[in-house]
């Protein structure tokens, strides 16, 4: 046998039990099972239509998403500055950039409902809980994208222009500047997209946004209404892609 | 006072403390618009006699003088010490995401008023002589497209041309000709040579190719293991010279290995 063949089989296995024990030991018996599709078939048809009356909800809720989301960037993007410098090992010493980078996988591998819930804990309901959430979820990714950027500059043009009497400033300006501020640009608008991706849902939780009416009329069983309230947010999505690509081919 | 561009007296120095030296008592005195191809072995030195020229290279015992300022073996020279010397990077180094004619209005920098530089703005001076480095380069139709737009031809060019538009008295390129075929090789070394020429500029090549040496140096300085092995016109060097050069050499590594044969 063949190390790859023995890797799958092994692999085969393992997915197996996993599959067996899952079904095995949740609450899921061949009744329910059976029902279920009728139910949720009941559920989408008493969605059916979707009620436009929310239009005014949906506008607010939007408005305070995109406004969570901007300030929610501009906070990781203030928090970035440092962490990215600490996290660089180019600029600092090992010593504090590894450090830096663990407390910074650290924070990405926390997801994002969960800090928001804490924040709601911590400073009541509403869009503040959503932005310090933003801010501190995205930093863990964007300061550590901001550390590559500084990471990534050729220091060959930097010699090359102190080669030729250019100064500190000038060096700054026009050697380390026009390599880094597309990568930082691009990694920026990416993050932004994320978040405001994620932070549609964060009304879930009670941080605000779009999502706060998803949960208030699915618990109010105006499934109508809901359904309206999802095709807007599927919709946002949709069109924040399309944004996205577009300034991504400007950027490249 | 002396005359010389360029005039060393007993330069030594070590990459690392203890090890062989990589430059082991040069003592050398270059005319102003003398045209000097470096030739030795791998490892021979070239690279770092070049770098002390520019003012690059630290820790190292002797006298140095470069156009009459004194090079300092604990600190960089000045801004405008620095401008009157050029160097031609063996990798180009080019801002990629920049335009050809910033990256030859870069060659500015030292000269040009660095408040006004710094917000982008460039003189008239500055942009006259970036425009006529770029013909001299024959990259004028290039001017807008970004360098790493280009080709490696057109990128060399480029990073000639940055040097050009510096406008300085001592050229240094270090091996601009090691990775091209024998005719895109001498089309580069005439662009160097001649616009050297025209500017009244010294220049020094390092090279591992003595037919390209004879032909475009009027002087050629053998270098080996950190010392000059002779140092004579490029008519006077003969094929014994240049065998003492590279016999027994340790094997080359890099790109000029593949050179030795031609
Ligand atoms: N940064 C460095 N650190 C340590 N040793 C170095 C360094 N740069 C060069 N050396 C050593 O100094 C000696 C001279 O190197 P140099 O690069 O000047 O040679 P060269 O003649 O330019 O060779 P090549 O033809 O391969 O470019 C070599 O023994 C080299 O190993
Ligand atoms: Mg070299």
């Amino acid at each position: 046998m063949r190390t790859s063949d023995r890797t799958s089989l092994a692999a085969g296995i393992i997915i197996a039990a996993a599959v067996l024990w899952a079904g095995i030991t949740s609450d899921m018996s061949a009744e329910r099972l059976a029902s279920s599709g009728g139910r949720i078939a009941d559920f989408l048809g008493r969605m059916m239509p979707p009620d436009p009356s929310v239009m005014p909800e949906i506008w607010k809720g939007t408005a305070e998403t995109l406004r969570i989301a901007v300030l929610g960037t501009l906070g990781a993007v203030i928090l970035s500055v440092p962490f990215g410098l600490m996290a660089s090992a180019r600029l600092s010493p090992g010593w504090l950039s590894r450090p830096a980078r663990f407390i910074l996988a650290l924070i990405r591998a926390i997801p994002l409902i969960l800090v928001a819930m804490l924040m709601v804990g911590a400073v009541g309901l509403g869009p503040l809980p959503g932005v310090i959430a933003i801010a501190f979820h995205a930093t863990g990714m964007l300061a550590k994208f901001y550390a590559e950027a500084i990471d990534g500059v050729a220091p060959a043009p930097i010699e090359a222009m102190e080669s030729a009497g250019a100064g500190p400033m000038l060096r700054l300006r026009y050697a380390i500047w026009p390599q880094m501020a597309p990568v930082i640009a691009r990694d920026t608008i990416f993050r932004f997209e994320l978040n405001l991706r994620e932070s549609l849902i964060l009304g879930i939780v009670g941080a605000g946004g779009i999502g706060f009416y998803i949960q208030t009329y699915v618990r109010s069983f105006q499934y109508d209404k809901a359904a309206s309230v999802t095709i807007a947010v599927a919709l946002m999505v949709v069109i924040i892609e399309g944004v996205n690509a577009l300034l991504r081919r400007r950027l490249s | 006072m002396t005359d010389s561009a360029i005039r060393l007296d007993d330069i030594t120095h070590r990459h690392t403390p203890g090890a062989e030296p990589a430059l082991d008592g040069i003592s050398l005195r270059v005319d102003p618009g003398e045209t000097i191809a470096l030739l030795g072995p791998s490892g021979a030195g070239k690279t770092t006699l070049m770098a002390l020229i520019d003012g690059r290279l630290r820790n190292w015992s002797g006298a140095a003088r470069v156009l009459d300022e004194p090079l300092s073996s604990l600190r960089a020279p000045s801004g405008a010490a620095r401008a009157e010397i050029g160097f031609i990077f063996q990798e180009f180094a080019l801002i990629d995401r920049a335009t050809v004619r910033q990256n030859v209005l870069n060659g500015r920098l030292g000269r040009t008023n660095a408040f006004s530089a710094f917000f982008g703005r460039f003189s008239a001076a500055d942009t006259y002589a970036a425009d006529r480095a770029m013909a001299d380069a024959g990259i004028s139709t290039l001017a807008d497209r970004r360098a790493d737009s280009l080709s490696g031809g057109q990128r060399q060019r480029v990073a000639i041309a940055r040097c050009l538009a510096q406008e300085p008295r001592v050229i240094l390129a270090d091996e601009p000709v090691s990775n091209l075929d024998p005719a895109r090789a001498a089309d580069i070394l005439t662009l160097i040579t001649d616009a050297a020429r025209q500017r009244g500029a010294t220049v020094i090549f390092s090279s591992h190719q003595p037919d390209l040496a004879r032909r475009f140096a009027a002087r050629i300085i053998g270098l080996r293991d950190g010392r000059i092995l002779f140092d004579r016109p490029a008519g006077q060097v003969t094929d014994d010279d240049t065998d003492k050069l590279y016999r027994d050499a340790p094997a080359p590594q890099g790109d000029g290995a593949l050179r030795l044969v031609v």
